[in-house]
C-alpha cells in the first residue's frame, strides 16, 4: 500500500490513500492543494479536500465508491483547462485527478477508431498517427494541454467544428464509472449509432455530473488530401462578418472560420507568437478549406474573390506549412495572449446567428464602454461561436465584478437575437444563472431530473451547469453541504 | 443589467485579490519576486504538457502554472516561506521549455529563482547538505585553481589504476546509485584551456583576422570537458576569430542561483562582468552558462547602477553556434560518414532560443546524416546539479528522453556539458553504444580530417 507509514491524522484521507497505488498518489496539504483551487477559469477559487490520483479504472470506482459510502463529494479533474469551472471544488470535493491514466490503449485505422484513456492529451492523439496520415478532428485550442476525457465532458469544440463536428460526433464509445462506483460501458466495440437511447450523447457535455469517463473510444479521420489557408484584413467589422456569409453561401464549408477584432489582434501581436498583423485593422480573418486537392483551387479563387467585393484591405494565401502553422499558433493562443495585455480576462462563449454579428459587436462595444472595461472578440465566425474577453485587473477593487457582469451582458445580447450562451466552453459554475436566458425554470427542472437518475445525490460536481436550484430538495441539500 | 452576483464570488474576490501585495506578503522585501512577472500568467495551463515534472508525476503543484500560482500565493499571504512550498519550487529543473510554451511570455525560470532565493533566505541549508552545498558552491567551482587540482586528482583517479581498482573491489558500492552511474560515465579528463594558453594573452586566428573574441571557459566545461574548450578554441581561430581567455573570469554563477544563493550569484556575476569589460563579445559553449550570463539584469533588479552594466554585458553574450552561424564560417570539406543525432540543451532552446543554428552547422558538415529525435527540446534531467540534488526525479525524467533517442545513430550531438554526462548516463543504463559529443567536436573533428587529407595529398605530391 502506498503512503504506508505517514501519519495521516483524517481519516477519510487515510482510506483514500490505502485504495491507490503509484508514488505521492494522494495530496492533503494546503500548499499542494492550492494548485487545484481553480482551473481556467480563476475568478472562483476553493480548496478541495484532498487530490487522489488513480492509475486506473478500479482504482476510480474504488474511490468513488468509498465517496459514496461516505457521503463525500467529489469530482473529476483532466488538465484543467476548462473555462467555465467546471473542475472548480465548490464543496471540499475529493477531486479525481485522471492525469495518470494517459495512455493510448489501441489504434485500429481500418476501421478508423482509437481508444485512449480520460488523461490523454488531445493533440498527443493526433501527434501518435499523424505519421499514418490519420488525425483527430476536434481541435480546442487548448489542445495541446487538455485531456480527451475534458473534451467529452464539456463537448469541446474547435477551430475546425465548423466542418468535422465537436466532441460528441467523434465519441463511439465510452466506458464509465456511475456515482455510485458502478462501471459500466456504452457503445461496445466502436460501432456507431447503436439502437436504443443516445446516452454517449447525452454524457458528452454533460460536464461531470452524471459520471466519470475512464475509456473513450474516438473516430479518428484521414488527413485531407490537401489544405489552403487565407489571410484577410479588413477595415470595418460589417464587410468582414459579410465576407464570412458571403463564403458559406457559395456552397463551400470551410474546415475553419476564424475572425479576431482589432483589440483580439493587439494581444496576440503582444504575445508569443506574433505574425505581424496590422493594428489598425478592424478584423481579420484565417479561412482554411481542405479536402481532395482538385478542388482545393477554385474554392480558394472563389473565397479571394469574396473577399475582394467586400473591400478586403489585404488578403494572402499561406506559401509554406510553416506560415500555415505560424498562423494557426497565433490564433490558438489567443486567450493566452491576452496576459500580455491584461493582468486577467473572462472569456465568454455565446452563439449567434452570423448575420446578426455586426449588430452584436456594436452592442459588445456599448457593454465595453459603460463597464469601462476592454472587451477582445475571438469568434469562431463560420458557425457563429463568439468569444468576448472581457479584461480587468482582479488588483482594482471592484473590477472583477464589473467583468463577471459585463460578460453576462453579453451573453444576454447573443440570447436576445436568437442565439445561446455557450458554443464549446461549458456552463460549469460561470454561466449557471445565465441558463436563465435560454430555459425556463421548468425546462431546467426536466434536466435535474435527468441528472438525478444518475446521479442521485448529487455528490458528483454538484453545484455546476443549473442555476441555484428553484426546489426545496435541492436547496437543503446545498444547505447541507455549505453547513457542513 | 440587473445580475445576481454570487456572495461566494464576492467572498473570494476579496480574499483574492489585495490591492497591494506588500502588506500581506510573506516573502522578505530583499529581492522579493517580482509581481510583473505572475501578472502575465492567466491560469490557462498551455504550459502543462511542456513541463518534465508534470509529465511524471501528473501533479500540478509540479506544473510551470502550479508553481506561479504557490509563489504568488505567499506574495498574497496565504502560505508561507516552508518546507511544503519549497518542495514544488525546488523539483523544477529550471529547463524553462515553459517559456517556450507560454502564450503570454511569462517569465517562470527566474520567477523560481527569485522564490528560491526566498526559500534560502527563510530557511538556510543546516547539516550535512548545507556543507556539501558550501564546499561544492563556494569553495570549489568559483575557484579555477581549485578546480584544476580536482581535475589532476580525477586525472589521477582514471590513469593511476585506482579507478579500475574502485569499481573491481565493490568499493564503489558504497556510494548512492545515482554517483556510481555517473562515476561510470566521468569522461577521460583532458587539458584545460586555461592551463594550455595560460602563457598566451590573445590566440591568434588561424587565417586572418576577422575579429576578436573573448570565450567563457566554464568551471565543469574547463575540468570535465577540456577537449571541447579546445575544440572551441579551434574552430573560432580557423575562422578568422582572435580569442583571448580573461584571467579574472570565474564561474558564471547559475548552479548558485539555481539553488538559490542569489548573493554569490551577483558576486561572481560582477567578477565576470569586470573580466570581459574590454571584450566586445562573450562566447560560451556550455548553454547553461550563456543562458546565466545573458540573465545577469534579473539579479541586479534592485541595484541600477549594476543592473545597467548587466544589461550591457548580457548583450554581447553569444553561444559558439549561434556566433559561427551568424558571423560566417568556413563549410569542412572533408565527409565524416556517421549517422547522428541532435538534442536541444533546455538552456541554449529555451534559455537562449538557439534552435537551428546548431542542426544546420551539423548538416552542413558533409557526410553527416541528421535522424529527427522526437521531443528533441525535451530536457534530459540534467539539469545543472539537479540530478545530484533529485536523482529519483531526474532519472524519470531521463528515461522519458531516452524513449526518444533514435536507437540507430552513432553519436548525439548538444550544446552542454551537464546534458552530456546525463544522456551518456542514459546510453549507458539503456545498453547502448552511442557516443555523445557537443556540436563544436564534431565540427572540429571534420576540420582535423580535411588537414589530415591535404597534408597525405601534399606528401604524395
Amino acid at each position: 500500500m502506498a503512503m504506508k507509514g505517514l501519519k495521516i491524522k483524517d481519516k477519510h484521507i487515510r482510506s483514500l490513500a490505502n485504495l491507490l497505488s503509484g508514488p505521492k498518489p494522494i495530496l492533503y496539504h494546503k500548499e499542494d492543494l492550492l494548485a487545484y483551487d481553480c482551473d481556467g477559469f480563476t475568478i472562483e477559487r476553493h480548496l478541495p479536500k484532498a487530490v487522489v490520483f488513480p492509475k486506473n479504472t478500479e482504482e476510480v470506482a474504488a474511490i468513488v465508491k468509498y465517496c459514496h459510502e461516505n457521503m463525500l463529494p467529489f469530482l473529476a479533474r483532466g488538465a484543467g483547462t476548462g473555462l467555465s469551472g467546471g473542475a472548480i471544488p465548490l464543496n471540499n470535493e475529493v477531486v479525481i485527478s485522471l492525469t495518470r491514466m494517459k495512455k493510448l490503449l489501441s489504434v485500429d485505422l481500418e476501421n478508423r477508431i482509437a481508444v485512449v484513456e480520460p488523461g490523454f492529451v488531445n493533440l498527443k492523439l493526433t501527434n501518435s498517427i499523424a505519421d499514418k496520415g490519420y488525425y483527430y478532428a476536434p481541435d480546442p485550442s487548448s489542445q495541446y494541454a487538455c485531456t480527451i476525457g475534458g473534451n467529452v465532458a464539456e463537448n469541446a469544440g474547435g477551430a475546425h467544428c465548423l466542418k468535422y463536428g465537436v466532441t460528441t460526433n467523434h465519441i463511439l464509445g465510452l466506458e464509465l464509472v456511475l456515482p455510485n462506483g458502478e462501471i459500466i460501458e456504452i457503445g461496445k466495440d466502436g460501432i456507431p449509432d447503436s439502437p436504443g437511447y443516445d446516452l454517449l450523447g447525452l454524457l458528452t457535455g454533460s460536464e461531470g455530473t452524471l459520471g466519470i469517463v475512464t475509456k473513450i473510444t474516438v473516430r479518428v479521420l484521414k488527413n485531407p488530401e490537401d489544405k489552403q489557408t487565407v489571410l484577410a484584413y479588413f477595415d470595418r467589422v460589417e464587410d468582414g462578418s459579410q465576407a464570412v456569409s458571403d463564403i458559406i453561401s457559395t456552397g463551400i464549408v470551410p474546415a475553419a472560420l476564424e475572425m479576431m477584432d482589432k483589440t483580439a489582434i493587439e494581444a496576440v501581436e503582444a504575445a508569443a507568437f506574433p505574425v505581424g498583423h496590422p493594428r489598425d485593422i478592424a478584423a481579420v480573418l484565417l479561412i482554411e478549406v481542405d479536402g481532395i486537392s482538385s478542388g482545393i483551387e477554385e474554392q480558394i479563387s472563389k473565397i479571394l474573390k469574396v473577399c475582394k467585393s467586400r473591400n478586403v484591405r489585404e488578403v494572402k494565401v499561406a506559401e509554406s506549412e510553416r506560415e500555415r502553422a505560424r498562423w494557426w499558433a497565433n490564433r490558438k493562443t489567443g486567450f493566452g495572449a491576452m496576459g500580455a495585455i491584461s493582468p486577467n480576462y473572462l472569456v465568454q462563449d455565446g452563439v449567434i446567428p452570423r448575420s446578426r454579428l455586426p449588430e452584436v459587436l456594436k452592442k459588445i462595444n456599448e457593454i465595453s464602454e459603460e463597464s469601462g472595461l476592454r472587451i477582445a472578440n475571438i469568434f469562431h465566425a463560420g458557425d457563429g461561436n463568439l468569444h468576448p474577453l472581457v479584461l480587468f485587473d482582479a488588483r482594482v477593487p471592484g473590477e472583477t465584478e464589473r467583468a463577471i457582469e459585463a460578460g453576462s451582458a453579453c451573453l444576454k445580447v447573443c440570447a436576445d437575437v436568437g442565439g445561446t450562451i455557450t458554443g464549446e466552453h461549458g456552463v460549469g459554475i460561470e454561466k449557471r444563472e445565465e441558463m436563465r436566458f435560454v430555459f425556463t425554470d421548468e425546462e431546467i427542472v426536466a434536466q435535474t431530473d435527468v441528472r438525478e437518475v444518475f446521479n442521485p445525490d448529487n455528490l458528483l460536481n454538484a453545484g455546476k451547469l443549473f442555476p441555484t436550484p428553484g426546489r426545496c430538495a435541492e436547496v437543503k441539500k446545498e444547505l447541507k453541504a455549505s453547513t457542513s | 443589467m440587473n445580475m445576481k452576483i454570487d456572495e461566494k464570488i464576492l467572498q473570494s474576490q476579496v480574499q483574492d485579490t489585495p490591492c497591494s501585495t506588500s502588506s500581506l506578503s510573506n516573502y522578505f522585501e530583499k529581492d522579493a519576486p517580482d509581481e510583473k512577472k505572475w501578472a502575465d500568467c492567466v491560469h490557462c495551463g498551455i504550459c502543462l504538457e511542456s513541463c518534465p515534472t508534470y509529465e511524471v508525476t501528473g501533479q500540478e503543484q509540479h506544473s510551470p502554472r502550479g508553481r506561479v500560482h504557490l509563489i504568488k500565493s505567499v506574495a498574497e499571504g496565504k502560505l508561507s516561506l516552508n518546507e511544503q512550498f519549497m518542495d514544488p519550487v525546488f523539483a523544477c529543473l529550471d529547463c524553462r521549455a515553459c517559456t517556450t510554451a507560454c502564450p503570454a511570455d511569462v517569465e517562470v525560470g527566474p520567477l523560481i529563482e527569485e522564490a528560491r532565493g526566498q526559500i534560502r533566505q527563510a530557511m538556510p541549508l543546516t547539516g550535512w547538505k548545507g556543507m556539501m552545498s558550501k564546499f561544492f558552491l563556494e569553495g570549489l567551482f568559483p575557484h579555477h585553481e581549485r578546480l584544476n587540482k580536482v581535475g589532476t586528482l580525477l586525472k589521477f583517479y582514471q590513469k593511476s589504476g585506482m579507478q579500475t581498482a574502485v569499481r573491481k573491489t565493490g568499493l564503489i558500492n558504497i556510494m548512492p546509485d545515482h554517483l556510481v552511474a555517473m562515476e561510470g560515465v566521468m569522461p577521460k579528463v583532458t587539458q584545460s584551456v586555461r592551463k594550455k594558453y595560460k602563457h598566451e594573452d590573445v590566440i591568434k586566428a588561424k587565417t586572418e583576422t576577422k575579429s576578436e573574441v573573448a570565450m567563457l571557459t566554464g568551471c565543469i566545461m574547463d575540468v570535465m570537458f577540456g577537449d571541447v574548450n579546445d575544440a572551441t578554441v579551434k574552430v573560432l581561430t580557423r575562422n578568422g576569430n582572435d580569442v583571448t581567455i580573461p584571467k579574472e573570469q570565474t564561474c558564471c554563477g547559475a548552479l548558485h542561483v539555481h539553488a538559490g544563493d542569489r548573493e554569490m550569484g551577483r558576486k561572481l556575476a560582477k567578477q565576470n562582468m569586470e573580466a570581459f569589460h574590454d571584450a566586445d563579445t562573450v562566447i560560451t559553449n556550455a548553454a547553461g552558462c550563456g543562458a546565466m550570463l545573458k540573465e545577469y539584469p534579473e539579479l541586479f533588479r534592485e541595484d541600477p547602477e549594476w543592473h545597467e552594466k548587466a544589461v550591457e554585458f548580457s548583450k554581447k553574450v553569444q553561444d559558439i553556434s549561434k556566433y559561427l552561424y551568424d558571423t560566417g564560417y568556413e563549410i569542412p570539406k572533408a565527409e565524416l560518414n556517421t549517422k547522428i543525432t541532435y538534442h536541444d540543451a533546455c538552456h541554449l532552446v529555451h534559455g537562449q532560443g538557439v534552435r537551428q543554428e546548431p542542426r544546420d552547422l551539423l548538416i552542413n558538415i558533409p557526410g553527416v546524416e541528421m535522424v529527427h529525435m522526437p521531443n528533441a527540446d525535451r530536457c534530459c534531467g540534467s539539469a545543472g546539479i539537479y540530478n545530484l540534488t533529485n536523482p529519483e526525479m531526474a532519472g524519470a525524467v531521463l528515461d522519458n528522453k531516452m524513449e526518444n533517442v533514435p536507437e540507430e545513430v552513432e553519436m548525439i550531438s548538444m550544446g552542454n556539458p551537464g546534458c552530456m554526462l546525463q544522456m551518456a548516463m542514459g546510453v549507458k543504463k539503456d545498453g547502448r553504444n552511442q557516443r555523445v559529443v557537443h556540436t563544436v567536436q564534431l565540427l572540429n573533428w571534420a576540420y582535423e580530417k580535411e588537414d589530415k587529407k591535404r597534408e597525405e595529398e601534399n606528401e604524395w605530391q
